[in-house]
């Protein structure tokens, strides 16, 4: 394995940790308030195809933005029926997910090609090249998408957020014991909304960016279980941001390699097991981390007050 | 100059008006009910379980809306639609059971209700605040400890800050004196009439009549939603204040009255207990759920025919030591046998086969599974016996269905029928269904937690008297309670309970309230003298 | 109005929602499912398409005559048993996503018994007996790592789809791969072929296994104390460990089953679909896709009980077959992906309880037809 090897696989894993990194500090807050996202996965893929979209339409920053804005939509309609109706956040999410495989693939089959869709670099509008992906930046180690930054510094604001605010403490409070929170006058389900709101943004953004700013592309399977990994990232977290970027950078590192090893001349293992990994390894730290992290108590009740 | 200053008409902090309460599945719990509140007073709202007090208080404290009526002070009609705009107002709740997160510290605690979501949290300077409020108060408690891990009394105290912290004018405490022991009960007391003194209104949730008469300067009592009474602690009676709780005269029988002094009346008969004990414990000692020691060297016997009593303060490791008598805790160390067999870390259903059964402290959490049917609940543990089931575990339902029928008819539980969801039956209702299924397997020991709690005075009178049979008939009973009066007068011998220890262990016939009262605060007689 | 009548119109309106949705889970369901298609209509509307044209031939494809019929119900046969695997799962407390993995385990193990030779009959069960058992392995250690362990079954599972996604290709691409087809698995042999129920149809015998072991789950979870302590554990495991209930043993028990069901639902697949009775390698499992999360859909739409779970069976694997019709159907045919999107739609809306509750014209309605109905009342008794 050459250094340039070794770059390289560092420059894949930095790229697969964002989508993971994104939408799990996400969900770190969305938990933390009592929120049980578990169609995180049908976001990743609806907004990757709305980012993609977008992008085609207004360029790079109109195809984040449209992502952004509809994860934040479909965590909207989540957090509603799950506070103010007081739905079950589990079926919900399943349902979100199904829908969104529906969705996009249909969506596609309208775009030309069924289950797949390439998304230019860029068009030619009148004339002049107008951009659609978000450009990499040229770095003497390679080409590096500058959501990357974003992944890597969010994770402390939200950490900082969380610890140092009263906002943060109310967060808390919504989540371990809601009636605590209710009694000194915070609106539970408010909170929630915003909290999943915020969630489903960053989901939001992690989808548009696999289409817009990474790979440039949207499949039927894009998402390709991301939005379970990133769950698993928030257990491996304790809810702690900071951990969750860790784990992030984990998995990617493990999906970067289960590619690379692919790109081998000679295959020492068949290219189906090291598919496998990192779902493996995503299994095996799921198993470890277990008993040293503790949840709120009141993840996944929707509140009433009686 | 007396302290409790006489109302005059303009005088009041608060007025309640024709306070109607129907909640959303038609139970009406306030009819009409008013109430008028002034500085300087302590109310004391009297009721027995149901009657509204709690209803009524979360409506002055904004959890509720009322149905209809008005609140009004003297600047006009107010209308709450949160606790924090009550709080805001002045009015501030202790609740029963507290509304702290568990996780957080006191500090934590009393910040998470300031406003200002984006501000930064200044938790030294809360802190600051607080050690100064604690001066002013005289309430001592550690600031930067997680609130679960504080003892039941510190935790209250952490809700009273809380509220203090808010500067209110009204004090709203529910059945603050439950948790307690008699000592911190006088603590409280001091404190409440220091508040009283300087100007605060206080409304003190009760059910116990002597408490009331200690401290308030007026008595309000609810019956059944209705205003009943309104009348000056100097001018009330024992006796008047129970018939106005429970209504007619009858009513006196089942209500157990104490006497300010010994002795409190008895209900036993004498009969004859069996020569050898039925229940054998020997330095029984168990860890509670935190990891820490919560039963300490209990030893004792139970025969056929007596009911062994264990008082005090819940949380002293009553529930522990209930849990490791029927297979639902492991013990760390001693022995307990039933007829010379062990029952300590084995399988619930065995220890039942051994003829033990289990009327559980809390009747939701493990007595019953509430979406279940009446006849599902009715074979909780013994599902798999004979009668109930055949052969490839097939559940034979007419028999069960019988069975169940038969129970209602008995133990007069009222339900539409067999298949009836547990969860629309009334408290009342559901634990004596609990008794019945428990009775029915004809057990020689039955040991039963808090049998009473949160029931109406007509469904704990029908408990108690069916536990006294089971005495008549020779069975051996433990009685477990935290309430004093029930255990005094149905038990042959009682322990006292402080700290997972049995302090002292007697005839009620030797105790006065006085000497029990130490003693559940953990002051034995050596610590008295000395 | 006096405490009485406020009283009564509670209890009334209570009632009325009682009556509505509590009593009735057929009509909660009933009600999210045409949601789910009202929103079918909305989108593909927005999209350009004639709803109505639309939803007519979904209706035809999926129950317009006995070729029709017989389709959907082929639809519905391995639907039942996953549904199946997830609600057995939630009712003892757990969530079961794993069907799609234990189904192709399942699957490829059925496709083993190609290997030997065996009297029909006994072949038939033997490959039931495979996918059985593979199932129930493929779910033995998600339920251990959360019995044990605590770890989430949610994430324990989907893990596993994944990992029995790759595994299966890898059997069919280079194991148990046809000689000749290379494209395929070897097919099933005749012997433990299921035979067809309907002539020039894909329906099987295999509905039959599924529909037996949904009637044998309903006996089991509601007629034996086996089922009893499942339920119970599921609903209180603290009231369960009183009454001596063995709650890790049920658990396992309960994943055990799942795995089972989904396990059998890879054979209805392989054993029971013409024309080839084998695993397609490429294209990422064509035919064993998608079953584990539409079998979610079915359950939740079946109320978690077996009988319900079969008549949401029929009325998705409708949705399925008719698919299929409509994409072909018209002018502008709608690609059958919107069915999957309406499916998606019908579960959002179960996951609301009280859906009714939502609509407030339903309220108000109903309140106005109180109002009225006791103006009458009140003129009767003057």
């Amino acid at each position: 394995m050459s250094f340039s090897d070794i770059i390289s696989l560092l420059r894949i894993s930095l790229h697969a940790m964002v989508p993971l990194a994104l939408t799990a500090v996400g969900e770190i807050v969305g938990e933390t308030a009592g929120l049980f996202n578990i169609g995180l996965e049908g976001i990743l893929l609806i907004c990757a195809f709305a980012g993609a979209l977008g992008a085609e339409a207004g360029g790079p920053y109109v195809g984040l933005l449209v992502g952004m804005g509809v994860g934040g939509v479909i965590a909207l309609l989540f957090a509603v029926i799950n506070t103010y109706w007081r739905g079950t956040q589990m079926v919900t999410g399943i349902g979100i997910n199904l829908f969104a495989m529906g969705f996009v693939a249909f969506g596609l089959i309208k775009l030309g090609a069924p289950g797949f869709h390439m998304v230019p670099a860029n068009v030619m509008v009148d004339g002049a090249e107008k951009a659609v992906q978000l450009a990499k930046l040229r770095t003497p180690w390679g080409m590096y998408s500058p959501i990357i930054l974003v992944a890597l510094i969010l994770p402390f604001i939200v950490h900082w957020f969380l610890k140092r605010t009263r906002a943060g403490l109310m967060l808390k409070a919504a989540g371990e014991m809601p009636e605590a929170a209710d009694v000194a006058g915070i609106n539970i389900n408010r909170i929630r909304i915003l909290a999943a709101i915020f969630g489903g943004v960053l989901a939001g953004l992690a989808g548009a960016y696999m289409s817009v700013a990474w790979l440039g592309l949207v499949t039927k399977g894009l998402s390709a279980g991301r939005g379970f990994i990133a769950l698993a990232c928030v257990v491996f977290s304790g809810l702690n941001p900071l951990l969750a970027l860790l784990a992030a950078f984990i998995f990617g590192f493990f999906q970067a390699l289960a590619e690379w090893v692919k790109t081998l001349p000679s295959k020492p293992i068949p290219g189906e097991f090291v598919s496998m990994l990192p779902y493996i390894v995503t299994l095996l730290v799921v198993s470890g981390a277990i008993g040293r992290v503790r949840f709120p108590k009141f993840l996944g009740v929707p509140y009433k007050r009686e | 100059m007396s302290d409790a200053r006489t109302p005059t008409k303009n005088d009041f902090f608060l007025r309640a008006e024709n306070i109607t309460k129907v909640y959303s599945d038609g139970t009406v719990a306030l009819k009409e009910a008013s109430l008028e509140i002034h500085p300087h007073e302590i109310i004391g709202l009297l009721g027995e379980n149901g009657a509204g007090k709690t209803t009524l208080t979360k409506i002055l404290s904004g959890l509720l809306p009322p149905t209809r009526g008005r609140v009004i002070s003297p600047k006009g009609v107010v209308r709450f639609s949160s606790p924090r705009e009550a709080l805001d107002f002045g009015i501030g709740m202790v609740h029963q059971h507290f509304a702290l997160v568990g996780t957080f510290t006191a500090a934590e605690n009393v910040a998470l209700g300031f406003e200002r979501p984006f501000s930064l949290l200044r938790l030294a300077k809360t802190i600051e605040d607080l050690k100064a409020l604690m001066e002013e108060s005289g309430l001592q408690i550690p600031l930067d400890v997680p609130v679960e891990k504080l003892a039941v009394g510190e935790q209250q105290r952490v809700e009273v800050l809380k509220v203090l912290s808010r500067d209110v004018d009204l004090l709203i405490l529910d059945e603050p004196t439950s948790v307690l022991t008699p000592l911190e009960v006088d603590e409280l007391f001091i404190l409440l009439r220091r508040l009283r003194d300087a100007g605060k209104s206080i409304i003190l949730i009760t059910h116990k009549l002597k408490e009331v008469q200690d401290i308030t300067d007026r008595i309000v009592v609810l019956r059944q939603g209705e205003m009943v009474g309104d009348v000056k602690t100097s001018d009330a009676t024992t006796e008047r204040l129970a018939q106005l709780m429970v209504g007619q005269a009858e009513g006196m029988d089942a209500v157990e009255l104490s006497d300010s002094e010994l002795p409190v009346r008895r209900v036993l008969k004498p009969v004859d207990r069996s020569k050898k004990s039925i229940l054998h414990v020997e330095h029984l000692t168990a860890r509670g759920n935190t990891g820490d020691i919560a039963v300490d060297d209990v030893s004792f016997d139970i025969h056929g025919g007596e009911i062994f009593g264990i008082a005090g303060v819940e949380g002293n490791g009553q529930t522990e030591l209930v849990e490791s008598l029927t297979g639902l805790r492991v013990p760390t160390a001693g022995t307990a046998t039933i007829n010379g067999i062990n029952i300590l870390g084995i399988d619930p259903r065995q220890i039942y086969k051994l003829g033990v059964a289990h009327i559980p402290e809390d009747r939701w959490e493990l007595g019953l599974v509430l979406p279940f049917t009446l006849a599902e609940n009715a074979i909780l543990g013994v599902h798999r016996w004979k009668e109930f089931r055949g052969h490839f575990s097939v559940l034979k339902w007419g028999k069960i269905n019988q069975h169940v029928r038969e129970l209602m008819d008995r133990f007069e539980i009222r339900a539409s029928g067999p298949s009836a969801p547990a969860k629309s039956l009334s408290g009342g209702n559901q634990q004596k269904l609990i008794v019945g299924r428990e009775l029915a397997k004809d057990p020689a020991i039955i040991v039963a937690a808090q049998p009473t709690r949160g029931l109406d005075i007509g469904s704990a009178h029908y408990i108690r008297q069916t536990l006294v049979d089971m005495r008549e008939k020779g069975r051996a009973i433990l009685l477990v309670s935290a309430d004093l009066d029930e255990v005094l007068a149905h038990a042959d011998r009682v322990a006292i309970m402080y700290e997972g220890r049995f302090m002292d262990v007697c005839s009620p016939e030797d105790l006065d309230r006085k000497k029990v009262g130490m003693l559940m605060g953990g002051v034995t007689a050596a610590k008295e003298t000395a | 109005m006096s405490i009485k009548e406020t009283q009564q119109q509670s209890r009334l309106l209570r009632g009325v929602h009682r009556t509505l949705t509590g009593l009735h889970p057929a009509l909660e369901s009933l009600i999210a499912a045409l949601v789910g298609l009202l929103v079918g209509a909305i989108l593909m509307a927005v999209w350009g398409y004639d709803p109505w044209k639309a939803y007519i031939a979904l209706l035809q494809g999926a129950y317009g005559g006995s070729y029709e019929w017989a389709s959907s119900l082929t639809r519905a046969t391995p639907l039942i048993l996953t549904a199946l695997t997830f609600s057995i799962c939630l009712r003892a407390g757990m969530f079961n996503i794993g069907a799609e993995g234990q189904l192709f385990m399942g699957a490829t193990a059925a496709i083993c018994i190609s290997f030997f030779a065996l009297p029909p009959g006994l072949h038939h069960i033997v490959g039931l007996l495979f996918a059985a058992i593979a199932g129930a392995a493929w779910s033995l250690v998600p339920a251990a790592l959360k019995i044990m362990r605590g770890v989430s079954e949610v994430i324990s599972t989907i893990m596993f789809n994944w990992i029995a996604k790759w595994l299966a290709l890898y059997l069919a691409i280079y194991v148990l791969v046809d000689p000749i087809r290379a494209e395929k698995t070897v097919s099933i042999p005749l012997s433990a072929r299921f035979p067809l129920l309907v002539a020039r149809t894909d329906l099987s015998y295999g509905i039959f296994v599924s529909v037996a072991f949904a009637l044998v789950i309903y006996f089991l979870l509601w007629h034996t104390a086996t089922g009893y302590e499942l339920r119970a554990a599921g609903l209180n495991p603290a009231a369960a460990r009183y009454g001596g209930i063995p709650n890790k043993r049920t658990m396992f028990l309960s994943f055990i089953l799942g795995g089972i069901a989904a396990g059998l639902a890879g054979a209805t697949i392989v054993m029971g679909l013409p024309p080839t009775y084998a695993i397609y390698g490429g294209g990422g499992l064509p035919q064993l896709v998608n079953m584990g999360f539409d079998g979610m859909a079915v359950a939740m739409v079946g109320r978690n009980h077996p009988l319900g779970i079969i008549i949401a069976a029929i009325f998705f694997g409708g949705l399925n077959a008719g698919g299929r019709v409509m994409q072909f159907y018209g002018s502008s045919p709608v690609p059958l992906e919107m069915v999957r999107v309406v499916m998606g739609a019908i579960v959002i809306a179960m996951s609301i309880p009280e859906l009714i509750r939502v609509f407030p014209i339903v309220a108000t309605g109903s309140r106005n037809l109180l109002r009225a109905l006791r103006g009458n009342r009140k003129e009767e008794s003057a």
